[in-house]
């Protein structure tokens, strides 16, 4: 297997945990994990972003996707209540 | 050609974009807790800023691509510079999406504070339940006049 087969396995890998992650951010009820999966999924974007031939655009998303968000969202569920409410 | 490898993992990326698409646009309209729809809100940005630099990546001219950052520059360097823009990616979606994250990142903290409010006033995030609160104070505002 050689660099480009592996970089094309991994860009797929990564898009379909991207997937797993979305789906998980959606469902579960624990909003904290919820924004741990979102980072996830930013994270994995970020690989994307690097593959697809923009680093720049890599420099600043990491920064507001991977720190800045969950940040904001981890201070709002601090004030709000962690858990989403159950059968409504 | 689905049997190519780089044909096989543009239709996976493909795929997995639009899942991603659907499932933060059934979270956004869907779930009731407005925190979770912010962040169903921010996949969803994201999702469409990949979008955006999926279409400027070029790769029916041949050759790799290369990031639209041209160091090599001096005043003899034509030959450098043509083979630069045969093989550089679109930086138009680049720049877009650069100020999309940023514009993003400001309705992000502008909307946690619309949610901090609501549920200063309300004291639930819970859509239906502050929808039921909204109702039971116009019926108590029709009663009084």
């Amino acid at each position: 297997m050689d660099a480009a087969t592996l970089c094309l396995a991994m860009i797929g890998f990564a898009s379909l945990l991207s997937v797993f992650a979305t789906i998980m951010a959606v469902l579960d009820r624990d909003l904290l994990r919820a924004a741990l999966f979102s980072a996830l999924q930013s994270t994995l974007y970020a690989f994307l972003f690097y593959v697809l031939m923009a680093p720049d655009i890599v420099l600043v998303y990491v920064a507001v996707a991977v720190g800045i968000y969950p940040l904001l969202i981890v201070l709002l569920i601090k004030k709000v209540g962690r858990f989403e409410e159950v059968g409504r | 050609m689905v049997g190519d490898p780089k044909t096989l993992v543009a239709l996976i990326v493909l795929f997995s974009l639009y899942a991603n698409l659907g499932a933060s646009m059934y979270g956004v309209i869907a779930r009731k807790n407005l925190v979770k729809k912010l962040i169903c809100l921010t996949m969803l940005g994201d999702t469409v800023n990949v979008f955006a630099i999926l279409v400027g990546y070029r790769l029916s001219r041949g050759g790799t691509p290369v990031p639209p950052v041209f160091t090599e520059w001096s005043k003899a360097s034509e030959k450098l510079l043509a083979n630069f823009v045969s093989r550089s990616v679109d930086p138009l979606p680049q720049a877009l999406v650069l100020t999309a994250i940023v514009i993003n990142l400001a309705v992000t903290i502008f909307l946690a504070t619309l949610i901090l409010y609501t549920h200063r006033h309300f004291g639930t995030v819970e859509m239906d339940r502050v929808s039921e609160m909204k109702k039971g104070e116009l019926v108590d505002e029709v009663e009084v006049s």
